[in-house]
């Protein structure tokens, strides 16, 4: 079976589709997450191949379905975006072959196919569609919700997997290569020889602040609520490994990356897998946990003029993102119960809930709103997963979370202020992303 | 002479992130011989101090990277050192703020690091 890049129609990337024509007849149920580590550490046990396969079975067995009834599997191949295998480094064979190889020996180790997946995943002896999706769990929790609305599959599993290597973070690839093309040398986060990745995003947030009169200090409130919520999430790196509070102080303190982005204001690359099992309506019913509804999916495919989005870019995109989620799930900003939108980096998040007009938030008001009560107890909660800055690297935590609230499941997490009945998560760019709306009644 | 010490973390001390040569043995032994001695660390300074308590060692500092130089300026001391595994966050940073600095496989090498006899 060979498996293809979703093609560009399954995405609802424009304004005017109207309601989305599956909205409450496709439901996720089961939620699966691997251990996280802040690096490999070269055993085959902790492969970001044999930590997908743990998220699968733990997703499949969390549902309550069997592994034959499972016919769909949509993943993303790529399981980084720094930490580049080196080309002079020989890839473990003793690790290659403690699976059931594919022709390429990094599949497993530093990618992931869906022939890799299905030849190591013996139970799975009933798939017969299979989808990649790129970058990220939000858009393959996109073209998984749209094939099983579209009847391409009935019991579908989505995955995302993320390996990270010893050394330091996008040194290897083209980075380390003795000549690059001048659009990667001069884009941020491309290579190392470009500015850093938080480069545009702070461009970004300098004229946000100019224009706004904000200022970088008032992020402080949103960083340690995100670290405090993610440190309540257990299947998170920080809770896992060092459960510390970021403070005020600490946050402020941090050195610049790219003025006036600074270190937390990047989030930490990590090893961590997690799959979601998918189905319809209809099928949910009989299943082992609370089905969460999707209302709606839809796509940015912003272009910005230049190489690094303006403001003025960001700010109209994030808006008409804000429209194209509302229109396909025939919902308004006021029936949203909270919020888990991107945020690594943390500084484009108020982008991300202003265009979603948030608790009636105009451009500019994000800043303000962080210094009131944002915290999963308060009527008002901003990002109650934590996201990447709460938890790593993942960019799925904002997915789970809204999964966990919605079923009731997500511990001490849990929100108190709201009920937990409708909600948006998806990343990651405000300029480019994939979300979902997840709801508790399929209507 | 008083000597003064910053260490690394992350990829310098055993208890680091990944984990380097030094042990917080050493880092006793050095203090119980009289010396200065803290963190200069990416990791918080609230988490850098939560560390040194964890292992009962009382630091004289706890500071973000990018703050060594003010260490210097703190602290009334003959000789300055830094020990880290970076070439730019600690070797060159070390350097530009006036401190002498050793890669951690050679700050193990020190006898500052063995006991006393």
């Amino acid at each position: 079976m060979t498996t293809q890049m979703a093609p560009e129609s399954m995405y609802r990337s424009t304004e005017g589709l109207g309601v989305w024509e599956h909205r409450g007849k496709v439901a996720s149920v089961g939620i699966g997450h691997s251990p996280t580590a802040r690096r490999w550490d070269g055993r085959a046990e902790t492969s970001v191949g044999a930590l997908s396969i743990q998220a699968l079975r733990t997703a499949i067995a969390d549902a309550g379905v069997s592994p034959d009834q499972v016919d769909g599997l949509v993943l993303v191949p790529v399981t980084t975006t720094g930490a580049h295998w080196p080309e002079d480094q020989p890839v473990p064979m003793d690790v290659v072959n403690a699976f059931n190889p594919t022709d390429d020996p990094l599949d497993g180790v530093g990618q992931l196919s869906a022939e890799w997946i299905i030849k190591n995943m013996p139970e799975l002896t009933n798939v017969k569609f299979t989808m990649y999706a790129p970058g990220c769990m939000s858009a393959a929790i996109v073209v998984a919700a749209q094939a099983v609305g579209d009847g391409l599959a009935s019991n579908c599993l989505v995955l995302k997997g993320w390996h990270n290597l010893e050394g330091r973070y996008n040194h290897g690839g083209i980075s380390a290569s003795d000549e690059v093309p001048g659009s990667f040398a001069i884009s941020p986060g491309r290579t190392l020889w470009g500015a850093p990745g938080c480069f545009g995003t702070a461009l970004q947030f300098a004229q946000y602040c100019t224009k706004y009169g904000k200022n970088h200090d008032m992020m402080a409130p949103f960083m340690q609520n995100s670290r405090r919520n993610g440190l309540l999430f257990p299947e998170g790196y920080w809770a896992q490994h060092r459960p510390e509070q970021l403070t005020p102080e600490d946050y402020l303190s941090s050195r610049w990356i790219a003025k006036p982005a600074n270190l937390f204001d990047n989030d930490i690359p990590i090893m961590v897998a997690a799959a979601y099992l998918f189905t319809t309506a209809d099928r949910a019913q009989d299943m082992a946990q609370k089905p969460v509804y999707i209302l709606n999916h839809a796509s940015s495919r912003g272009v910005a003029r230049s190489i690094t989005p303006t403001l003025e870019e960001v700010e109209a995109e994030t808006a008409a993102t804000g429209r194209k989620i509302y229109e396909g799930a025939g919902i308004t900003a006021d029936d949203l119960s909270f919020e888990n939108m991107y945020d690594g980096f943390a500084q484009f998040h108020q982008f991300h809930i202003e265009g979603l007009r948030y608790r009636g938030m105009q451009p500019g008001d994000a800043l303000d709103f962080y210094q009131t009560d944002i915290s999963i107890e308060g009527p008002n909660p901003i990002l109650s997963s934590g996201g990447n800055i709460g938890s790593g690297r993942s960019r799925f935590w904002m997915h789970t979370d809204c999964m966990q609230q919605i079923q009731g499941r997500a511990g001490a997490r849990s929100l108190t202020g709201v009920k937990p009945e409708i909600a948006v998560s998806g990343g990651p760019m405000p300029m480019g992303g994939n979300f979902t709306v997840w709801s508790a009644t399929p209507d | 002479m008083a000597i003064l010490i910053s260490f690394d973390i992350d990829g310098t001390l055993e208890v680091g992130d990944p984990p380097g040569p030094l042990t917080m043995e050493m880092v006793r032994i050095v203090q119980d011989k009289g010396f200065l001695i803290g963190s200069c660390s990416d990791r918080p300074p609230s988490s850098q101090r939560s560390l040194w308590e964890e292992h009962q060692i009382n630091v004289d500092f706890a500071v973000a990277k990018h703050l060594l130089a003010g260490v210097k300026s703190d602290f009334n001391a003959d000789a300055y050192y830094h020990i880290g595994d970076r070439e730019d966050l600690d070797r060159q940073n070390a350097l530009r703020s006036g401190f002498e600095f050793l890669w951690p496989d050679e700050a193990a090498a020190q006898p500052w690091f063995l006991p006393e006899k």
